[in-house]
Formats: structure tokens, C-alpha cells, sequence
């Protein structure tokens, strides 16, 4: 057995041995240990450097709140977290830790220096020291700081866990499983009614795991304890252990973030790292209890410094003595509860040092009555050793003045400041604090939410108080359930700790309270003497004080800090402490990973990704796919040796010279069916449609009230009441929004109806000079030719004996059809077209050939060419406006000053004399000398390689462009400017001849 | 994550399931070739921001696909209540009451 | 994982000792939209349309769920839909509603075993216990609308739009596996 563990005490089963290892050191704990309580067990208490000085730190507390034994903990490869509670990670057989903030040693780290350079890093040194001069931030202060900044390292390696989420429904959830929610959970405990009580622990108990003394009803403390979480179980209570409450939002939405397999040395199969519960509750009830605040001291950040709670937790809990020689120092009665059960359990205490003048003559007798001298109205001036205290100087305090000290050896300095209520789920419901004299500290006062606070985390101490504090809130929940509470429930407890104390800013010294090291937050470094001195230098608010020093903006959200510093500064700036407030707890309550909250959504399954029934198809045929709102669509179908652009030009010139396939699945489709749907689509788009035959297609334009471009696509009339709409891809779901939103609210008498059919058809375009000689075989129904089957035409018909709506329609200039059928006959119809379109070399086709072969034709692409700010007429297409129609959405927008100003942007084409193709998104500018910075007139919205045309052709938003045909343009670039020539933004076959299909001899 | 009842679903349901639709009660003019530019700028762009009860417009997205009218409290997050689009604005006096 | 989901034979997709999704075999679907009084269309379908939101009807060959105000949903045997669609058409002009053929639209999942309610809670917000035996409900489901319908204690279908459908399923036999491996 370790040498610092105690035979017969605490819950860890020293039969199960396990090794892990801790800086590359194998140490052996038992099955219940953290790595925290192992170390403390091999008398190691140093477990890493601070953050800023780099001075060596030990575990301060048992808990989530140590601010200090932050270690790296590893499982393999992948499988690396930085900046892990020592106080949490329990340990399993071949467990990999390591300390942070040390080099090279952790006994040994030069970064120390930093300690020696202490005036300098004081409260403000970011601000302060990195100022000036300003040529000195890069090479200097920015490597530096990066260097000495930030907690552990970060994880290299992709992380091979996967991570789960789930939503949880209950009446009653229940946080903190010590006595006031265990009582409160007995309560609530009913049929019909589900409860769920939470530890972030990994055994329940809170406090109850610490006293074991305690006898609650004349059972010993652990079988009272063991029996009840057996028959919450019985009733169906849901107890979840290694559950951190993160974060509480609104209406009782309460985060918990489940640590699944972190202390398993065997991973299951098919079972997530961990696991985030969204829980929705009718109540809760918040039972977090209470921390211990440390006392502010010189050197009060040694390792073998520790929270006096703490150290009784590591030996009732672990069976760990922290020291065989401890001191005390306390202004709070439970110190010396803790001090008493370390004597018992063997350890030779050297002193207890009270602030106060005047203890509870029975503490006083418990002292004598175990051979510990004890001595009120003490402070704590100093602590010596190097990696581990070797003693403290202890001062009588008489009338403020402090008078000498003497050393007193000692391997461990046990600390109470008082206990502060945990409030920070209760803080993120926007609850309401007062602050209580008394008890220094603010407790809780109203909140929002359907939640009750119970037990020493509304400052009752004490088993006794809070079992009792926990049947209230148990029957209050109750009630407010409509539910009465089944028999009465009353404890009594024996050996009951409840204690009282005082509290202090930092202890009085004898030292210059310059030259004083007394920490207030450790894990950020904070020092007393930083936070009067934010306090001197002008900050008054606490949210000031806190974001100059830094104090309380750790990792741990100054758990341990926050109420020290606030009674520091407001000591210094002389306001009471509910005048000078306290900063806002934030979720989440502990750091919790990236992964937890992402859950399933990573990697495949990141976010939804849409796919058409040809992707099988295009991903067997080498496409190379891109990213369309949600779909994943064919960007270009590269044959082997092709880059991007021969395969771009290759789709292009073979749709150019003979046929090309393409997946249109993707386009929004919307059935607009009803007496008034030609009234509706008259309101909608700008076109008019009261005249556009059965049978017909149009091109329509969607504007938004505004007058700006929303959407644009086809749209057939199958029926006196029925329109095909088509949309964008990515406009779908935004357009039948729009139109539901015009329908239902503005025009409800109107007797339409919209059903989204983009799902229903699957949508395959065929385009070139072959594509009617290719379709016209396959098409039962209508035939092929311009005289029965003109552009701009559609009908139901057969082709390839499948069901379809077809229309001739043409987004690149050449005959062109999309053929629509049910979308699970997607794949059939592409195949057979494929098959038939052998005998004329059919090529298939992207996304980005697509593109090519519509700018070639100066067809925009909304949000592309377009950007929200711009108007049918900035693109030339006033055509498509239906002005004799009383109204349309975006009719009056059109008419605004601005829409018919002088000097808009239009859409032009744009040929660079140099034949070079222009970047996307580059600047115009109409005199490439004038001084910088230039007036910019526009910019780049397509530019392609364009084999057809001969030379690279561009879109682009230029100032007056349609004024200005024929004239020069300039693009500046990095390495030189282009000149360019505006031009018409058809390119090519102004005249459509290409949309004929000539008559076969 | 908010609670929003749905007046036409009549079930309170996870706000995951709707979307915010803007300000209520703005009714687009019969005619609006007939507007000043000023009436015109009124309806398109200016709109309120109140610090407390705030009429504005959700739509059930994922459920129903009703835009429909809400009363939220802009400081403390809460729904006053929810009513059906093209009914009249509830009295915020007695909603308040309500609430309290 | 195979693409599109609707071209696996129907059966088991997935399943566990905690659950099982199953594809269902192809059903024609219809999108029912009107306005007012709809007792004549029940004389059409053979069904009397559902009057709440979420509530469902059924015959031994057509299902009905009421999606919204104005809005129901029917799945019907896919030789029976000539026959509803002219049903329909007849009564158009007496009660003009829309009457859309959907059937190529999404595809269903079965899901079902003792864990299913469990399975549910990966992907919605709502308390899948909050749906009663014979309802259905469109919700949210991991950002992807969905209509679920509960068929019984432990049993639901799931109506996905194509595209979504290996999102979804992706999720679901994740599922299946943790929830088995909790067992
Ligand atoms: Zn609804």
C-alpha cells in the first residue's frame, strides 16, 4: 500500500490495483482513485506549472473547481485531451497523464523566470506591456505571448471517438446528488412521474461521500446513502453519474454532458466518448451545493496547499492523507472537523491557526482532546519549500496589527475560507442574487425559470439543513406538478458538521503588500495585489476589474475566485460588495469538449447532405462533386488524365457539337395548382402569365418587395389551374417560404394551393444540337419537332415508357430538354438516355460546364451574378417585367429613388484585350491612374474559358455599364492590371439560331 | 432552446420546429403603385425594436408551415402568447397581466 | 452507404436487440390541399379526412393524416391512385382544392423494437412520447423535416424526401448499434 494511504478508510478498492502513469512514471492506485487522489496517495503533490509564472502547483481541491492539477491525458493515438481535472479523471489500468506548462521538467521549468519577472506581468501586462514599440508585436511580443499564453497543448490528431446526443423528456430533473437532492429526489420519486437526478461525480453522494460520520435517522451515512440511490433506482429515478449540468437555458433546457467511456480502460464497441442530454424538465430543482473558498495569502499556491473540505474528502472518500504533519489555517468551524478526521486517521497535526478570536468551545476541546495546539487570531504571512510546503509562518493578529511569526514545519497546510453557495446554473437562468451580510456571500434570490434551489447552494449548511431544505423543494415541486406528496419525510442527523465562520479579503501580513504573492486566482495567475491595483488604475465596475486582471476568466470561471476578488475590490475601491456585483457565470459550468457538442455531427454526418438518385451513377463515373446549398451535385466528370479544365472543355465543346446529359434533379420544383393560380402567379412574378398557354413555358423572375432579384426559372402551364414551378437550387425552400408567406398572410382569400415537388421528379436536361435526335425516339406522346413540340414548350407524355412532364427549354443556347419523371425512376431514364445517346457521343456534365454554357449566353445565375441588390432592368432584363399589370411583388419596389437612379451597377460582358480570364470577384475601376485608393465601379461576377466564343469571356456589375458598351474597363491586380472591353453579355448567337431544329430529310 | 406554442397545431413544441418570420401587423397596402415613397420606406424597411413585448410572426416551418402571430418579451425571452395571422393584435395590457 | 435509399429492396436496413429500420415497399402518396367544408371529398377517398392536426384516418386501403389547416396527406395502394386522382378531378369544380401526386417524393422507414422511443430522441426535440398510437406528426428530425407516424407503442414509420433519406438513415443505424451496445 502507498505510503500515504489510510488502511480501512475511503470507497477506493485497493484490491483492484491499477497502474497508470503520470509524466512517464507508473503509479498505482485502486479502482475509485482519480488521478488526483492516486499522486496524493504516493505523497506527490506536485502536478504542474501555472499558467502564467509558471510556479508549481499542487491539486488545491477534490473537485471540477481545482483551478491547478490540469494534466494531459492520452489513450493511444487521436486520443489526447489537454487541460483534464486531476480531481476528475479517474484512473484505469494503462492510463497515460502528463502535467502542462512545463520545459523541460515539471521539477525543473525554465519558464519559471517568469515568476522572478513578477512586477512585470501585473494586472494589465497585455495592455501595458505590449504597447510599444508597435514594430516589436510581431517578432517579439505576439511569438512570446503565444508561446507562454494558453493551457496545455492542443490535440494533433483527428479524433477517432465518436460523440452522441440526445433529447430527454422528465417532470423533475434534479442536480447534485448530496443530501438536498437525494432528499428532494425521495420526494419527487412517484409513479407516472420521471425523475432525473445528476452527479458530475462518478458515485453519487456529494458531501455525503466525505462524512462518513454522519448518521442520518441512526444509519451511518454510506448505507443511508447506498439504500436510498437503491430505491430511487426501484422507483424508476434515472441516476446519471459522470453528468455535468454544462449549461441551464431557457424554459428548463438544461445541457448534460455524460463522460461515457473516459474511465474505462476497454472501449465498448459502438458506445460514444460522451454523451449530450438536451433535457427539457417541468422543474428543476438545483442542488449543486456548496464551495470552499480558499484564503488569500503569500504563498498560499504551494503544492501540499489545499482546501481543508479537500482533504477530508481525500481521506474519507479516497482513504489519502494529503499529510502525516499537517497545519491548519481557517476562519471557518469546518476546517477543524477536517483537521480532527485527519488526526484520527493517523496524521500528526501541527497546528490549527484560527483567524477568529473566538471558536466553539467544543472544537476547541476536540483539539485538546487529540494533542493539537491550536492558536486563535492568527494569520498566515508565509509558506516555504520549493516543490512541496515545508512550513508556514503563522502571526498573531492583535487590534490589526501583526505581530511576529514563528515557522511551523508542516507537509501539507490545510485552508478554509468559508463556503461559497454553487450558483452558476442558477446564475444562467438569469436568476436574481442578494447579497447576505452574514454569511458574506450572495445567495439566490428569484428566477424565471420553474426551478428551485435547495440545500448549502442556497447557503444552509449542514446534512441535516439540506436533507431537510431538500424535502421542501422536493414537495414544492410537487405541488407546482399538481401532485401531493406520498407520506411525510423528516431527518435527523447525528454528527452533523454544520458550521459558521468568517470572511476575509486577503489575510492580514507583514510583508509589503507589494512584495506579496497572494493568489486569488490561481489558474489565471491573479494575485490580490493585481486586483487593487486594476482598482487604483481607474477600474471601478467588477466586469472591469475581472477583464484587466483576468481574475475569474479561467477555465474554472473563477469557481474558487470570484467571491475572494470581490471582496478584495471592494475593499480597495471602499463600496459594499452588492454595489460592486458579480460577474456573470456563463454555461458551460465546466469546459467541456468540442465533441460533445458537435455529437453525431462530424465527418460523413457533419450536416445534412442532399443527394439526387443519378449521384450513384456520377460517383461509378469519376465525377468530381461540389457543394450546392445542401446538395452535393456532379461539378465535372473528369476522364482519366483530365484536370478540370480539359474536362470542363471538353463537356463544353461536345454539348456545343453534338449532346450533353445533366442532372437538373436538384432545381426546386413547386406545383401551383387552384382557380386562382394564374392570379397568384401574376402577383408573384413579374412576368405576365393570364395568356401563357396550356402547354407553354416562360421564363419567370421572382423580385422581393424591394425590387431586387429573389429567384428565376421556368415555369410550365399544365392545366387552366396548374403551373410547373421551377427555382433555383439553392432558392427552393427560400421561395415557397416567400410564396406561403404572401399566400397565407397577405392574399388568404386567394384559392391556391403550393406543393413542393422538387423531391417528386427527378430532372435530367439533355442540350445540343443531337438532343432532339436523341429524345424524339424515346417520347411517346408528342412529337419532337418545332412545329408540334416548340421552345419554350411543355407536356406530359412517355419517354423511355416512363411517365414525365418534358419541357423544351434552353439554359445554354442549344435545343434543349428537361425531362422530369417520378424521382425514383431518375437513374433509369439517365441510363437509358445515356444508352441512346452513345450514337452521338453524348458527354455528361457538371455543374461548372453548366455555368460555362449559360454565361456563354449571358443567362445569370441568381446569387451569382446577382447579389441581393440588384433589379431586372441592372441586368437587361426589363423584358421579362409585365408593366400593365396593376401589381406584382416588387412592382412598386421598382419605382424607388434609388431603383431608378442614374449610375446603377448593370450587367455587362466583359473581354479582356489580353485574352487572359479574369478572377472572380476582382474590382473595376474606370482609370487605372488615379491615386489610391480607387474609386471602385464594380466587379467580376463569372469568368470562364470559353471555347466556343474563342477567348475567355466575364460577367460583371459595372457603374452605367449599359451606357458605356464598347468602352474600356481596368481590373487591377497584384502583379498588373487587365484592360477589358464591356460588352454585351450574350456572347454567343445573339440570334438563337441554335434553338431550331431542322427538319430531318 | 424556446417553447413556442402553435395556435393552429395547439401543442407547444421545441423552436427547433419553427422560424422567425419579422414584425407583425405589417399589412403590404392594398395597391402599392399607389403609395408615397415615404409610406412605401415605412412598410418596406422601418420597423420596431422594442425592449419588452414585441408582436412579430413565426412560421410552424417544420410542422404545420403556418406563419402565425406572437407576443414575445424581448428582455426576458418569453412568449406572451400565440394567435392565428390575420387576427387582431391581443391587449397587452391584460397579457402582461397574464404573465405576472 | 448506397445511394439513393429507395433503391434498396424493402426489409431491414438495420437492426439491433435495441431496434430495427425497415424500408417500406413503395406506396402512392398524395398531397391533399383545400379550404372550408371537406365532407364531399370524404365521399371521394372512402375516408373521412381527419379533423386535428396530427390525427389520422384509415381504411384498409388508404391512410389520411391531417398536416395542417388546409392540408391532409393520403397513402393508398399504388393501384388505387388513378382512381383517387379522377375522384378528385370530378370534384374539382364543386370544391376546388389541389390534389397533388407526391408518390416519387420520399420514401419510409419502419422503426421499430423495445429502444425505439430512444432511437427517436437522437434526432427530435419533441417527446416522441407525446404522439399518441394512431397519430402522426411532420416535425423536425437532425434539421430535416419528417412525417411520423405512430403506428403503435413501438412501432413508427418515418416519410423522408428522398434526398434526406441517408442523412437520416446514417443517423439511425448509428442509433441502433449505441443504443444495443447500452443494452
Ligand atoms: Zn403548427
Amino acid at each position: 500500500m502507498s505510503s500515504y494511504r489510510v488502511a480501512g478508510k475511503g470507497r477506493v478498492d485497493t484490491g483492484k490495483p491499477v497502474d497508470f502513469t503520470f509524466d512517464g512514471k507508473t503509479y498505482q492506485g485502486g479502482v475509485g482513485d482519480t488521478v488526483a487522489s492516486a499522486l496524493l496517495a504516493h505523497g506527490e503533490h506536485l502536478m504542474g506549472r501555472s499558467f502564467k509564472y509558471h510556479r508549481p502547483r499542487g491539486a488545491v481541491a477534490a473537485g471540477s473547481e481545482e483551478p491547478n492539477a490540469l494534466i494531459g491525458t492520452r489513450r493511444g493515438p487521436g486520443r489526447f485531451e489537454p487541460n483534464t481535472r486531476a480531481t476528475m479523471q479517474e484512473i484505469w489500468p494503462g492510463l497515460e497523464t502528463q502535467s502542462q506548462n512545463k520545459f523541460p521538467s515539471l521539477k525543473f521549468d525554465v519558464g519559471a523566470v517568469n515568476d522572478a519577472a513578477y512586477m512585470m506581468f501585473s494586472a494589465g501586462f497585455y495592455y501595458k506591456t505590449f504597447m510599444w514599440p508597435r514594430s516589436f508585436w510581431d517578432k517579439v511580443y505576439e511569438p512570446f505571448i503565444r508561446q507562454a499564453a494558453g493551457l496545455g497543448v492542443s490535440p494533433t490528431e483527428e479524433d477517432p471517438d465518436h460523440y452522441a446526443s440526445r433529447y430527454l423528456h422528465c417532470d423533475v430533473l434534479i442536480v447534485g446528488t448530496g443530501p438536498a437532492g437525494l432528499a428532494a429526489a425521495k420526494v419527487a420519486a412517484q409513479d407516472g412521474l420521471k425523475v432525473v437526478i445528476v452527479d458530475e461525480h462518478s458515485e453519487a453522494g456529494g458531501t455525503l461521500l466525505s462524512e462518513p460520520q454522519a448518521k442520518i435517522d441512526g444509519t451511518p451515512a454510506w448505507d443511508w446513502l447506498s439504500a436510498t440511490l437503491a430505491e430511487l433506482k426501484a422507483t424508476g429515478v434515472k441516476v446519471m453519474t459522470r453528468t455535468t449540468a454544462i449549461g441551464y437555458y431557457h424554459q428548463n433546457f438544461v445541457g448534460l454532458c455524460e463522460r461515457v467511456t473516459d474511465h474505462l480502460s476497454a472501449l465498448p464497441d459502438d458506445t460514444p466518448r460522451e454523451r449530450m442530454w438536451r433535457v427539457r424538465a417541468k422543474r428543476v430543482i438545483l442542488a449543486q451545493g456548496a464551495l470552499e473558498k480558499p484564503l488569500v495569502f503569500h504563498g498560499n499556491d504551494r503544492p501540499g496547499v489545499m482546501l481543508a473540505g479537500s482533504a477530508q474528502t481525500y481521506l474519507n472518500r479516497f482513504g489519502v492523507l494529503v499529510g502525516k504533519s499537517p497545519a491548519v489555517i481557517t476562519s471557518h468551524d469546518s476546517a477543524w472537523f477536517a483537521a480532527f478526521d485527519l488526526a484520527d486517521s493517523g496524521a500528526k497535526v501541527q497546528v490549527i491557526a484560527d483567524t477568529r478570536a473566538e471558536v466553539d468551545a467544543d472544537l476547541i476541546a476536540g483539539a485538546k482532546s487529540r494533542g493539537i495546539p491550536v492558536k486563535l487570531s492568527h494569520t498566515v504571512t508565509a509558506t516555504s519549500g520549493r516543490l512541496r510546503v515545508k512550513s508556514v509562518r503563522l502571526n498573531p493578529v492583535d487590534g490589526g496589527s501583526v505581530g511576529a511569526g514563528s515557522n511551523v514545519t508542516c507537509d501539507a497546510l490545510l485552508m478554509s475560507g468559508g463556503w461559497t453557495p454553487s450558483l452558476h446554473l442558477f446564475s444562467h437562468t438569469k436568476g436574481s442574487l442578494t447579497w447576505d451580510t452574514d454569511l458574506t456571500t450572495f445567495l439566490p434570490n428569484e428566477t424565471p425559470e420553474d426551478c428551485i434551489i435547495a440545500g448549502a447552494s442556497r447557503g444552509l449548511w449542514g446534512i441535516e439543513a439540506a436533507l431537510k431544505d431538500g424535502v421542501t423543494a422536493g414537495e414544492q415541486t410537487l405541488d407546482a406538478l399538481d401532485r401531493a406528496a406520498s407520506g411525510t419525510h423528516s431527518y435527523a442527523v447525528e454528527n452533523d458538521r454544520a458550521g459558521t465562520g468568517v470572511t476575509h479579503k486577503e489575510l492580514l501580513t507583514d510583508k509589503s503588500p507589494g512584495k506579496a504573492k497572494a493568489f486569488v486566482d490561481y489558474q489565471n495567475d491573479v494575485t490580490a495585489k493585481d486586483l487593487r491595483l486594476a482598482v487604483r488604475e481607474g477600474m471601478r465596475s467588477i466586469e472591469h476589474v475581472k477583464r484587466y486582471t483576468t481574475n475569474g476568466m479561467a477555465t474554472d470561471q473563477g469557481k474558487m475566485s470570484n467571491i475572494n476578488g470581490l471582496n478584495i475590490a471592494a475593499d480597495a475601491l471602499g463600496k459594499p460588495q452588492p454595489k460592486v456585483g458579480l460577474t456573470t457565470f456563463r454555461p458551460p459550468y465546466t469546459p467541456t469538449t468540442f465533441g460533445a457538442f458537435a455529437g453525431y455531427h462530424r465527418g460523413e454526418h457533419f450536416e445534412v447532405t442532399r443527394k439526387t438518385q443519378i449521384d450513384g451513377w456520377a460517383r461509378e463515373n469519376g465525377a468530381v462533386f461540389e457543394p450546392v446549398g445542401q446538395w452535393s451535385r456532379a461539378w465535372y466528370f473528369p476522364k482519366p488524365g483530365e484536370d478540370m479544365e480539359t474536362a470542363v472543355r471538353r463537356e463544353c465543346v461536345t454539348t456545343r457539337n453534338s449532346v450533353g446529359i445533366f442532372d437538373a434533379s436538384t432545381l426546386g420544383k413547386i406545383e401551383v395548382k387552384g382557380p386562382d393560380a394564374v392570379e397568384f402567379m401574376n402577383r408573384m412574378y413579374t412576368n405576365p402569365w393570364t395568356k401563357l398557354g396550356i402547354g407553354r413555358c416562360r421564363y419567370g423572375l421572382l423580385l422581393g418587395d424591394d425590387g431586387f432579384i429573389r429567384d428565376d426559372g421556368v415555369i410550365g402551364r399544365f392545366g387552366q389551374d396548374l403551373f410547373h414551378v421551377t427555382t433555383t437550387t439553392g432558392g427552393a425552400a427560400r421561395v415557397l417560404n416567400m410564396m406561403e408567406d404572401y399566400l397565407q398572410t397577405e392574399w388568404p382569400d386567394l384559392n391556391v394551393w403550393l406543393t413542393s415537388t422538387t423531391e417528386n421528379w427527378s430532372t435530367i436536361a439533355l442540350n445540343g444540337p443531337n438532343a432532339a435526335r436523341l429524345l424524339a425516339p424515346l417520347v411517346e406522346g408528342i412529337d419532337i419537332n418545332d412545329e408540334d413540340f416548340q421552345h419554350m414548350s411543355c407536356a406530359e407524355v412517355t419517354v423511355a415508357g416512363m411517365p414525365a412532364r418534358l419541357f423544351r427549354l434552353s439554359f445554354t443556347g442549344e435545343i434543349g430538354f428537361e425531362i422530369n419523371v417520378p424521382a425514383p425512376m431518375g437513374r433509369q431514364l439517365w441510363e437509358a438516355l445515356w444508352a441512346a445517346g452513345q450514337a452521338y457521343d453524348i458527354t455528361a456534365y457538371g455543374t461548372e460546364t453548366m455555368h460555362v454554357l449559360r454565361a456563354e449566353k449571358g443567362y445569370i445565375i441568381v446569387g451569382q451574378d446577382t447579389d441581393g441588390t440588384v433589379t431586372p432592368q441592372d441586368c437587361g432584363m426589363g423584358w421579362a417585367i409585365g408593366k400593365a399589370k396593376p401589381d406584382f411583388v416588387g412592382k412598386r419596389g421598382l419605382m424607388r429613388p434609388d431603383l431608378v437612379a442614374k449610375g446603377r451597377k448593370h450587367l455587362v460582358g466583359l473581354l479582356t484585350e489580353d485574352d487572359s480570364k479574369l478572377e472572380e470577384g476582382a474590382q473595376i475601376v474606370f482609370d487605372p491612374n488615379q491615386p489610391k485608393p480607387m474609386t471602385m465601379v464594380g466587379h467580376v461576377t463569372s469568368s470562364y474559358q470559353s471555347d466556343a466564343v474563342g477567348q475567355p469571356i466575364a460577367l460583371a456589375l459595372v457603374a452605367g455599364g449599359h451606357d458605356k458598351m464598347g468602352e474600356t474597363v481596368y481590373i487591377p491586380m497584384p502583379d498588373r492590371t487587365i484592360k477589358a472591353k464591356i460588352t454585351s453579355t450574350v456572347f454567343l448567337d445573339p440570334e438563337n439560331t441554335r434553338l431550331k431544329i431542322a427538319k430531318e430529310s | 432552446m424556446l417553447l413556442i406554442h402553435c395556435p393552429y397545431c395547439k401543442e407547444t413544441l421545441p423552436e427547433s420546429e419553427f422560424t422567425y418570420a419579422g414584425q407583425a401587423h405589417i399589412v403590404r397596402p392594398e395597391m402599392p403603385s399607389e403609395q408615397t415613397d415615404a409610406q412605401w420606406e415605412e412598410f418596406l424597411f422601418l420597423r420596431a425594436n422594442p425592449k419588452g413585448p414585441h408582436y412579430e410572426r413565426w412560421r410552424h416551418f417544420h410542422g404545420c408551415g403556418r406563419f402565425f402571430n406572437a407576443v414575445r418579451d424581448t428582455v426576458s425571452d418569453k412568449f406572451l402568447t400565440t394567435y392565428p395571422a390575420n387576427t387582431p393584435k391581443p391587449d397587452l395590457e391584460s397579457l402582461i397581466g397574464d404573465a405576472e | 452507404m448506397l445511394h439513393p435509399v429507395s433503391q434498396h429492396q424493402p426489409g431491414v436496413l438495420v437492426a439491433s436487440v435495441a431496434a430495427q429500420v425497415s424500408l417500406c415497399a413503395p406506396v402512392a402518396r398524395l398531397s391533399l390541399r383545400a379550404k372550408g367544408d371537406v365532407t364531399p371529398l370524404t365521399g371521394a377517398f372512402g375516408v373521412s379526412l381527419p379533423s386535428g392536426i396530427g390525427t389520422c384516418a384509415e381504411t384498409d386501403r388508404l391512410s389520411a393524416v391531417r398536416l395542417g389547416p388546409d392540408e391532409w396527406l393520403m397513402k393508398a395502394e399504388v393501384d388505387d391512385l388513378p382512381a383517387i386522382l379522377s375522384a378528385g378531378e370530378r370534384l374539382y369544380d364543386t370544391l376546388p382544392h389541389s390534389l397533388v401526386d407526391v408518390s416519387g417524393r420520399e420514401v419510409t422507414l419502419e422503426l421499430s423494437g423495445p429502444k425505439v422511443l430512444d432511437l427517436l430522441t437522437l434526432g427530435m426535440a419533441r417527446d416522441p412520447e407525446m404522439i399518441p398510437v394512431g397519430d402522426a406528426r411532420r416535425l423536425n428530425f437532425d434539421g430535416v423535416t419528417v412525417l411520423l407516424w405512430r403506428k403503435a407503442e413501438d412501432r413508427f414509420e418515418m416519410d423522408i424526401w428522398h434526398s434526406f433519406a441517408p442523412h437520416i438513415l446514417s443517423l439511425l443505424k448509428t442509433g441502433v448499434a449505441e443504443l444495443a451496445a447500452e443494452v
